[in-house]
Order: C-alpha cells, then sequence, then structure tokens
C-alpha cells in the first residue's frame, strides 16, 4: 500500500475537521473538530513512522495524544466556566475583551 | 504487511526483512479503504450533524475508524492507546460535558451565514488541494515505504540499528526509542498532564458559591447573553461618547426587563 494514500486520508480529514472550525460555533463541537484534526496529523505520523520504519513517528503520535488529553481537559474546564457565566457556549457571544 | 497475525504485531522490521513483495497485500487495502470510508464519513458528520451528542458519537466512530487504520499501519500499540486514551478517556469528558451543560439541541448550523459557510468550504477544499498537491503526490509511488525494495526507495532509518541491538519491533522497539531517546520529552509530557490537571481542578471550582446559592447561579445560567450576536453595531464603535457599561445596561433593561439587568449587575459587581 503506497504510503501516499494514508496521507491524502488524513489530509482530508484534517481540512473537513478545518472546515467544521469555521463553521460551527458551538464550542464543545469546536473542540471535536480540534480533535479532529489533531487525529488526523496523528495518522500522518503514525504513516511516516511506517515509511520509514523507525520508531520516531510513533513516539511522536504518543506525545500529541498527550497533550491532546490535556488541551481537552483544560478547554472542558473553560467551557463549563463560560457556560455557568454566560449561559451559553457559542463561541461569538463571548465579547469581553472587544470594548 | 498483511494482517494475518501470528505475532500480533507483526513488526516493521519482520516485514521489512520479509520478501518485498508482500509490501501491498490485499489485505491491507481493504483494510486501508474500509477504514477510511468509515473515518472520512464520520469525519463528515461530526462537522454536519446538528446533535451534539450525535456529533460526539460520530467522533467516536471516526476515532476508532483511524484506530484500526493504525493497525494496518503496524502500529499494534498506538491503535490500542488510541481507543484507550482517545475512544475511552477523552470521549467520555466530552460527553460527560455534553451531558452536564444540557447542550444537546443546538446548533447554530443554520444560523451561520451563507457567505460564511461557502467560503469555509471553498477555503477548506482549496487546503485540501494543496495538500493533495504538495504533499501526498510525492509519496504515492511504488517505492514509497520502506523494504518495498522499488528503485530509488524510501530507506528504513531506523532499520539498521535496531537490527544490530538485535531489537524485536513493536512495543519493544517504540518504548526503547521513548525511554532512551525522548527520556525528556516522556518527563515534560508527565509534568504537562499535571500542569493540565490542576489548571482544570482550579478553573472548575467556583469558590464564590455555598451550596444553597445553586438556584441563583440556575437562574443567572439560563439568562440570554449580554449582547445578542446580531446587533454588533449597538456598542461596536470604540468612539462614542456614552459609556459602554451604561449602553449595555440600558440594552439589559430594554431586553428582559428591569428585574434581570438588576440581578446581572450583581453578578458582573
Amino acid at each position: 500500500m503506497e504510503i501516499g494514500y494514508y496521507f491524502a486520508l488524513s489530509a482530508l480529514l484534517f481540512c473537513v475537521g478545518l472546515v467544521g472550525v469555521l463553521l460551527r460555533r458551538n464550542a464543545i463541537v469546536l473542540f471535536m473538530c480540534i480533535e479532529l484534526m489533531l487525529n488526523a496529523i496523528n495518522l500522518t505520523f503514525a504513516a511516516a513512522a511506517r515509511m520509514w520504519g523507525g520508531p520516531d513517528g510513533q513516539v511522536f503520535v504518543f506525545f500529541v495524544i498527550v497533550v491532546a488529553a490535556a488541551e481537552v481537559v483544560v478547554g472542558l474546564a473553560l467551557i463549563v466556566n463560560l457556560f455557568f457565566r454566560r449561559g451559553t457556549v457559542d463561541v461569538d457571544v463571548p465579547q469581553l475583551l472587544r470594548y | 504487511m498483511t494482517l494475518s497475525l501470528p505475532g500480533p504485531t507483526m513488526p516493521v522490521l519482520a516485514q521489512a526483512a520479509a520478501d518485498t513483495a508482500a509490501s501491498s497485500t490485499t489485505a491491507e487495502v481493504v483494510l486501508f479503504w474500509i477504514f477510511a470510508v468509515i473515518a472520512l464519513g464520520a469525519a463528515i458528520g461530526v462537522v454536519t450533524l446538528r446533535n451534539i451528542v450525535h456529533g460526539a458519537l460520530m467522533l467516536v466512530v471516526n476515532l476508532l475508524a483511524v484506530s484500526g487504520l493504525y493497525l494496518s499501519l503496524e502500529s499494534g500499540f498506538l491503535s490500542v492507546i488510541q481507543i484507550l486514551v482517545y475512544a475511552g478517556a477523552i470521549m467520555v469528558l466530552f460527553l460527560f460535558v455534553i451531558m452536564l451543560l444540557g447542550v444537546d439541541r443546538d446548533d447554530l448550523l443554520t444560523e451561520t451565514h451563507l457567505r460564511t459557510r461557502v467560503l469555509a468550504v471553498a477555503g477548506g477544499a482549496l487546503l485540501a488541494g494543496a495538500l493533495l498537491f504538495g504533499f501526498v503526490g510525492p509519496y504515492t509511488g511504488d517505492a514509497s515505504v520502506c523494504g518495498s525494495g522499488g528503485e530509488g526507495g524510501v530507506e528504513c532509518v531506523g532499520l539498521v540499528d535496531a537490527k544490530e541491538d538485535g531489537d524485536d519491533a513493536g512495543v519493544a522497539f517504540l518504548g526503547r526509542a521513548m525511554f532512551t531517546r525522548y527520556t525528556l520529552p516522556f518527563e515534560l509530557s508527565a509534568l504537562l498532564l499535571t500542569v493540565a490537571t490542576i489548571g482544570a481542578v482550579l478553573l472548575a471550582r467556583r469558590e464564590d458559591l455555598a451550596p444553597d446559592d445553586i438556584e441563583t447561579v440556575d437562574d443567572a445560567g439560563l439568562l440570554p447573553p449580554d449582547d445578542e450576536p446580531g446587533e454588533p453595531g449597538l456598542v461596536g464603535s470604540g468612539g462614542d461618547e456614552v459609556g459602554t457599561a451604561e449602553l449595555r445596561e440600558e440594552h439589559a433593561t430594554h431586553g428582559e426587563g428591569a428585574a434581570s439587568g438588576e440581578r446581572r449587575d450583581e453578578r458582573e459587581g
């Protein structure tokens, strides 16, 4: 199996996630789309690791998963906070820093 | 590169050392296409489904499909980690927050401007095209996988050292790299997880509330947001002589009646 197919799939997944980030305004969905993008990058790393036959790509996938977990934990705590203060998870609503 | 599983992780090294023609078996091709279609469809589902819970479940499907792709890339350890951490822990966290906030029926996709939607999709398609052209194109040849033996093929980087060490591939291969060359990042990731945990605890704690204030908070949580997204012009330009706070208060009283405005003051004060 040529490795380019994996790259193509992960590129498409990344772009779907990007379109989701641009389109949706619900903060939780936004985070899910970011997870989608991180996942696509992970797939690229794993495919590259297979291509080169080395372990480094897989190690990087491991670290990306760790970072994604940390990001989700903090981000969801922020979303919960935002919901309790503002009553919404729409990312277009909070504009405190605008004035 | 077959997935016939005599060794659960039929390792990279053994594969590369095996004969070169086995580099692209039908099993892998079939697995790839099945999981690729599932992953892509589920990803589109995450973006387009309006119900957040459905979106989260689609994300689970996507993560499982990617885990299957890891399996077909001979990364058995990553596949398991993907299911445990992503589909297990992270998605449970997502669903828990969705349950907690009760935001299961949104959303908002209808309120997005048509222009925004067209631009977003066009931008995504443009990026996808650029990636496919510049990033995927060079790697579609027959010799794109190390050990596949094509003309001018990729050389296996980690292979030689590992062979000299008498290393078996798979988890030991990965673990040896992680705990020797990548020890410092590994420790730093532990630190990062600690920091994230402390941050989440601090963020989620609300010390300003006694337990019997919960009702008040619930009322406040149901209030409409301060500024409606549809009227940015109200306080938009920075140079008005009227203070923005007054404007907001007026807006609030106008919109929700005096009582809620009062409550908001209490909340913000």
